[in-house]
């Protein structure tokens, strides 16, 4: 089928923990796996230290040489390039002193810029268009919103906005159902209070799911808002507020707590899946949506399977060809 | 007459060894249809056009799917050509089932009598047969009993040549045909019209055999191929160990690696350069039995193996 949709694959399901996905040849066969499923590009993820090597400018370039020797990497895989890359701030890191920082402190937003410029620096050079972002973090972890932290939050992805627009980049806020903004109300608030020039949304269908939000409704409500997709499917969503109980993150996507879930993502064309994803892409269709697509596995199970089951489901239900 | 561009003389056939994961621990595809299809839909998506499986899944696809044909409509409701060829992956009990021993002949003709019409519901090009027994039942290794071995398959490739399937004769490292001129003798004595040759890259480098030159020497009578890697030979006794040598060889655990291994030992560019020489169309099985041992992953290789076709071989000659 003919269309405008771009496809990528991100690699975040091969990097589970700091020391098993560094090795150059590891990196070699996860890039080739997706390049011969017809991925060819890849979303990578931030991360810190030296093990994670894909996950910062610096430590790719101490890799790599430089960014034209990372691309060399990646076309010796025949993979083109990198679609996206995705990055949270108040994830603390080494190079950074640990330091805890969230958006919703306007004392923290001077240093989320200064953080987020290398970022869009390499990227920029490596011809990668998205910096996709976590815009607030998890809300068991923080107060409700008030009144005027989403204002807040959105002042400094307007600020980081405006960098990595300086440098040839755009930004996409990520919904995850972990989220402080959380309801459709809120990051419809938040959307509001970004400056659509600058800052787009990175609609993640599973996230969205999971948070009770309609990802087709969603998308073609704010369709002229939407710069990036994760393409994903879940079996379950968040009836009960599990995402407020403390430590969310292994409470309750990794099964410790509440339903005790211990997988919450799947991949397309899972059986029991919420997310319609024939629609949404019809959907993405209808619109012309000129994003990135980015399929994503986000620690569902065997890496390499989920991505040949994604690109089966791509092939044979979306009438995706495989280039 | 001109080739169209996009005509393909090589297509590519996935035996199919498999491991993975289920919710109650390791499995193989033939675990549940769910599995199957997952398996499927997973060579499908990386863009092999068929697979080729073993003779003993026979009751399996009758007990699970109603038999061969039924089972090959799923494969093909999944966007897959057919099953090419089938391995016929006999016991080799020297009580009754010796290729070099005459005595036991009419027991493996009867053999194929019987199998050829289980698979007769299918269009199959290749019946697999490793030639020899184990390389320990049949030692020492002589003319008179290669001529015996040679006899036999002559007869059984009239059988299966009256199904239009070809015999093709697969050398593992541990049988009793698997050194160079034992190889060479053994096709001295056989009938080109009904014993043909399937090179496996791996098995013949194990057994320090030069599958490229093997190839070229032998390429009017070769039915097909596994393309698959080793990066170690056998040495001393490896191959000559019970029950199975690739899985009780002393010096070596994983004998199998997907094409594009690092420190493979098979030339693959050399290989598919033959293969163009001598204008071979028609399959190339894709094949790394064992890939899961020591952390290994069956999807992983696989995938590694397709891009490495796509990206190397098919560069060359497709």
């Amino acid at each position: 089928m003919k269309d405008t949709l771009r496809w990528a694959y991100a690699l975040n399901q091969w990097n589970i923990r700091m020391d098993v996905f560094v090795r150059h040849e590891d990196q070699r066969r996860a890039l080739k796996t997706c390049s011969a499923l017809g991925f060819h590009h890849v979303e990578l993820a931030a991360g810190t230290g030296r093990w994670d090597n894909l996950g910062r400018p610096e430590v790719i370039e101490l890799n790599h040489g430089g960014p034209a020797g990372f691309l060399d990497f990646l076309h010796g895989c025949s993979v083109h390039g990198v679609s996206s890359m995705y990055w949270d701030p108040g994830q603390p890191a080494e190079e950074e002193g640990w330091a805890f920082r969230s958006t919703r402190n306007r004392d923290d937003h001077a240093a989320i810029v200064e953080s987020a410029k290398p970022f869009a620096d390499f990227l920029a050079a490596i011809g990668t268009e998205q910096l996709v972002v976590r815009p607030a973090g998890s809300a068991w972890l923080q107060p409700p919103l008030g009144a005027d932290d989403v204002k807040t939050i959105g002042e400094v992805w307007n600020a980081v906005g405006k960098v990595a627009a300086a440098a040839g980049v755009g930004v996409a806020l990520h919904y995850d159902c972990l989220s402080a903004v959380h309801s459709a109300d809120e990051v419809g608030q938040l959307l509001a209070a970004t400056d659509p020039a600058l800052v787009g949304f990175a609609l993640d269908t599973a996230e969205l799911t999971i948070g009770g939000i309609d990802p087709v409704a969603f998308y073609a409500g704010h369709a002229d808002r939407v710069t990036h997709v994760h393409l994903k499917d879940t079996r379950y969503a968040d009836t009960g507020e599990e995402y407020r109980m403390p430590g969310a993150e292994t409470t309750m996507l990794r099964g410790g707590a509440g339903r005790r879930i211990e997988r919450w993502f799947f991949e397309l064309g899972t059986e029991g899946g919420l997310v319609d994803v024939k629609a949404f892409v019809a959907t993405l269709r209808e619109h012309d949506y000129p994003g990135w697509v980015v399929v994503e596995s986000d620690h569902g199970g065997n890496p390499a399977e989920l991505a040949m089951l994604n690109s089966w489901y791509l092939q044979h239900e979306l009438g995706v060809a495989k280039s | 007459m001109t080739r169209a561009a996009d005509e393909r003389r090589i297509k590519w056939s996935y035996m199919d060894h498999w491991r993975s994961n289920g919710p109650a621990g390791p499995i193989d595809q033939w675990h549940s249809h769910r599995s199957m299809s997952s398996f499927l839909k997973q060579i499908k998506a990386v863009g092999f056009d068929a697979m080729d499986t073993f003779d003993f899944r026979l009751w399996q696809m009758y007990g699970d799917y109603g038999g061969p044909a039924k089972y090959q409509e799923m494969v093909q409701d999944h966007g897959l050509e057919r099953i090419v060829n089938i391995f016929h992956a006999a016991d080799y009990d020297v009580r009754n089932y010796a290729p070099h021993l005459p005595e036991t002949h009419e027991n493996i003709l009867e053999d194929f009598r019987v199998t050829m019409g289980h698979w007769s519901s299918i269009e199959l090009d290749n019946i697999i047969v490793m030639p020899a027994t184990l390389y320990y039942d049949m030692e020492p290794i002589t003319e008179d009993k290669l001529k015996i071995t040679a006899e036999l398959w002559n007869k059984v490739g009239e059988i299966t040549a009256g199904y239009g399937v070809r015999l093709t004769c697969h050398h593992e490292f541990f049988c009793g045909i698997q050194s160079e001129p034992d190889i060479e003798t053994f096709y001295s004595y056989t009938d080109p019209e009904y014993v043909s040759l399937f090179v496996d890259t791996a098995q013949h480098c194990i057994a320090s055999v030069d599958p490229v030159a093997l190839y070229r020497r032998h390429a009017h009578r070769v039915s097909g191929f596994h393309f698959k890697d080793t990066r170690n030979i056998a040495t001393g006794d490896d191959h000559r160990h019970r029950p199975d040598s690739e899985i009780m060889a002393p010096t070596t655990g994983k004998w199998f690696y997907e094409m594009g291994t690092p420190n493979g030992l098979v030339d693959f560019t050399a290989m598919m350069t033959a293969v163009r020489d001598n204008e071979y169309q028609g399959w190339i099985t894709v094949e790394h039995d064992k890939a899961n041992r020591y952390g290994g992953d069956y999807a992983e290789s696989t995938a590694v193996a397709r891009w490495h076709a796509v990206n190397v071989l098919e560069k060359i000659y497709r």
